[in-house]
């Protein structure tokens, strides 16, 4: 190497300070309680690193907010003492081995609490080795939960159900939309969407005239897109597609110059949406997530303490990372919280027991029943009101609460069919 | 390394269950398994290959041990070896394809048939699980007199020792193969393929031995790995877990069989060190395997040679260190055939 190039010895020293200047930004982070005080410790496990992150690294980082809160009104009030929260977190890279490594960790050595899932893949061994130590553990796929994973709840989401509130709102509010098109992703996330918005427009009264998968790996969208328009429909429906095919399929939707209706799932970071698009073509769009600075998140029933203050603090903290899973993960954590109050123990089985009692549990989005067992064989989910959302001037609005329950009342038989003819 | 020193080497490992807490115990029992995945894995390189198939051979041992324990009812201490002997049985069908290439195209097509393998236990929910994969799998148990059947995967402690004991087997399998007239050759075939072969060695036979051989003892360890998880699914032998598996081989070195062991086990470590840093590891585990292989080409097998080569250079203050480029001395070329 030159004079004027890197040295190995420059290149070794260069690479030291930076490598030093993250670890210590990172060791110096500010969620970690201080001083003699009581503190009881919640655990994350999931992936922080690797291609899953964006569904776990954004609620981690939003639960290290909560904590910041929770903390700063004087921690957790348990019989006479306050209790102060230290999130800790293990990166399982949505791996099974990682995962089992983690729970141990978390359970054994950190003497966590509770620990917060994202579920899936990584979660069978790990739930397992809670179930064994009584551990109360959360996941955001309901498909976890078997009739074996006795303390493992899925406390906020139920998905794919709640997407059936979208379709029959809009199938109330704009009667005239009589046709649907729908296109999803192959894989175990896209098939049971799939089911549920075949059966949500069937009970809305609503032809899909077109239903296909598309591979994982799809890049260019414009034929799928090409497709779903050629059969002219009224509504073009994204199912639980990932946040860059949302993107990528909106973006087609505007340059092929659909004015259509549009449902989906998620539609996260919907300002870069606009960017590509314009507010114009996505006003109306109907999903299921909300800003938590919305006015109806100040409702009586909503079971989060200042969701405004929290939607601020994150956005300050972690600009433009929005997404659907952030406020799931410190909802839940909200929730561990106010049952554990409410049971005067941080312990798990006595939180569980507080969670579970009358068969209701405070969910984020109002009070709601434990339910499950037709589908997963245990009442280990929380199922009650869901927000639907539409963007309004290109600001996620919530424009009703819907109860689940209800509709699956009315119309689960047409779910179970589609269920199981999507496999 | 002396008899003496091998003995005091397997003396550690078997008392570091007792020294560690529990959940660290699970860490030792990857590595372990992982040891085996990365010896195997090296035993292929002798003859030249580079393969990104790897992984999903480990994924064929656990996903076939899996079926045949829990739909075929099996016993694991059946299932798990005939399942290592499928996995050698599908290597070997193919080795008629992937053996027509060499070099970069054989490690294009050692992916493209890993993920042909891989995408249909994506596809297939039945009997594969899908994305899902397959959960509740069997341990296994063995019969005690007065216990009666005791689940061993249950067991950390228990599970750790039985898969040091198949993780000496297959070093001494390998190392001994290594030294054989047909370790010999794999490195001639290695270094000289076309001369060797003007020889009469028949270069195809040799090389896919070697692919199947890898294969089973992979499957071997993907057994292992599903019956203590109890559960397997696609993700776990993707291409990013094949890459640990490179890292391993080429962190640690390929010149000798102690290389890929002390890639897994450094590695390991530095992996859990860094494990506090959360979502900043990957740049960290990144910078220091960047420094590694530019101060150790040759990997960390090499580092007692270059430490002495450096000391020697700092106490004379005469000549650099002998650059990796030349020459190596006659302790990294190709062990002696055994009498």
């Amino acid at each position: 190497m030159g004079k004027k190039g890197l040295t190995r010895r420059q290149f070794t020293g260069t690479a030291a300070a930076a490598a030093g200047a993250v670890a210590a930004s990172s060791f110096g982070a500010p969620y970690v309680a201080q001083g003699a005080e009581k503190v009881v410790k919640l655990g994350f496990l999931g992936p922080l690193t690797g291609e899953v992150a964006g569904w776990a690294l954004p609620g981690r980082n939003a639960c290290l907010i909560w904590a910041d809160q929770v903390n700063a009104g004087g921690g957790i009030k348990i019989g006479d003492d306050n209790y102060m929260v230290e999130i800790v977190s293990y990166d399982n890279e949505y791996l099974a081995d990682k995962s089992l490594i983690g729970a141990k960790k978390l359970v054994l050595e950190d003497d966590v609490k509770l620990v917060l899932m994202l579920g899936g893949t990584d979660a069978p061994a790990a739930v397992q080795f809670f179930t064994k130590q009584k551990m109360l553990s959360t996941t955001l796929l309901p498909s976890d939960l078997t009739p074996d994973t006795l303390y493992h709840l899925a406390p906020a989401e139920v998905h794919p159900l709640y997407n059936v509130t979208g379709v029959e709102w809009l199938a109330e509010n704009r009667p005239e939309l009589k046709t649907a098109a729908i296109c999803a992703q192959d894989d175990e996330l896209g098939w049971p969407s799939v089911a549920t918005y075949l059966a949500a427009f069937e009970a809305a009264g609503i032809d899909v005239v077109y239903n296909k998968y598309f591979d994982i790996a799809t890049t260019d969208f414009a034929p799928v897109v090409t497709a779903m328009l050629a059969e002219n429909p009224d509504i073009v429906c994204l199912d639980t597609a990932y946040p860059d095919f949302v993107n990528l399929l909106c973006e087609q939707l505007f340059l092929q110059d659909y004015k259509g209706q549009i449902i989906s799932c998620t539609l996260d970071f919907y300002g870069r949406i606009i960017e590509k698009t314009s507010t114009e073509f996505l006003e109306g769009l109907i999903f299921q997530f909300p800003d938590f600075d919305d006015p109806a998140m100040n409702e009586p029933h909503i079971n989060f303490e200042n969701p405004n203050e929290f939607f601020v603090n994150y956005n300050e903290r972690f600009p433009d990372a929005w997404s659907a899973v952030t406020w799931e993960y410190p909802a839940i954590a909200e929730m561990w919280r106010l049952a554990a109050e409410k049971a005067g123990s941080v312990e798990p089985m006595a939180v569980f027991a507080s969670l579970k009692e009358g068969g209701r549990g405070p969910h984020v989005f109002g009070d709601a029943d434990w339910w499950g067992e037709e589908l997963w064989g245990i009442d280990n989910a929380l199922v009650g009101n869901w927000p639907v959302v539409q963007i309004q001037n290109g600001k996620a609005t919530i424009v009703e609460y819907r109860n689940i329950i209800d509709w699956w009342n009315k119309h689960g038989e047409l779910l179970k069919k589609h269920t199981a003819e999507q496999g | 390394m002396t008899g003496g020193g091998l003995t005091a080497l397997l003396a550690v490992f078997c008392a570091l269950p007792f020294l560690v807490a529990l959940y660290r115990l699970d860490i030792l029992i990857f590595m372990l398994i992982n040891v085996i995945l990365a010896v195997s894995y090296r035993f292929l390189t002798l003859a030249g290959e580079f393969s990104l198939g790897h992984v999903v051979m480990m994924g064929v041992g656990a996903y076939g041990s899996a079926l045949a324990t829990k739909e075929a009812g099996l016993s694991v201490w059946l299932a798990a070896p005939l399942a290592a002997a499928f996995t050698g049985l599908l290597a070997l069908l193919l080795a008629f394809p992937l053996f027509r290439m060499k070099g970069f195209y054989f490690l294009i097509g050692s992916f493209a048939a890993g993920e042909a393998i891989r995408l249909s236990w994506n596809r297939f929910r039945d009997p594969f699980g899908g994305p899902g994969g397959i959960v509740f799998i069997p341990s296994p148990e063995i019969p005690l007199p007065v216990l009666g059947m005791v689940d061993i995967a249950a067991d950390p402690i228990a599970y750790y020792f039985f898969t040091l004991a198949i993780v000496v087997i297959t070093i001494v399998v390998f190392y001994r193969l290594e030294r054989s007239r047909f370790g010999l050759t794999l490195h001639a075939i290695h270094w000289q393929d076309v001369l060797a072969e003007s020889v009469g060695v028949h270069i195809w036979w040799y090389k896919t031995f070697a692919l199947v051989l890898a294969s089973a003892f992979a499957g071997l360890a993907g057994g292992l790995l599903g019956h203590y998880l109890g559960t397997v699914n696609p993700t776990q032998f993707n291409l990013h877990i094949m890459l640990f598996v490179l890292v391993w081989v080429i962190v640690g070195g390929t010149r000798t069989i102690a290389g890929p062991i002390i890639g897994v086990v450094v590695l390991t470590v530095v992996d859990q060190g860094l494990r506090s840093l959360d979502e900043w590891r990957p740049l960290f585990y990144g910078a220091i395997l960047i420094l590694t292989v530019m101060f150790l080409p040759h990997g960390l097998e090499s580092l007692p040679r270059r430490a002495r080569e450096w000391w020697e250079w700092a106490r004379h203050r005469r000549q650099p260190p002998v650059s990796d480029d030349e020459e190596p001395p006659e302790s990294d070329r190709p062990p002696p055939q055994d009498a």
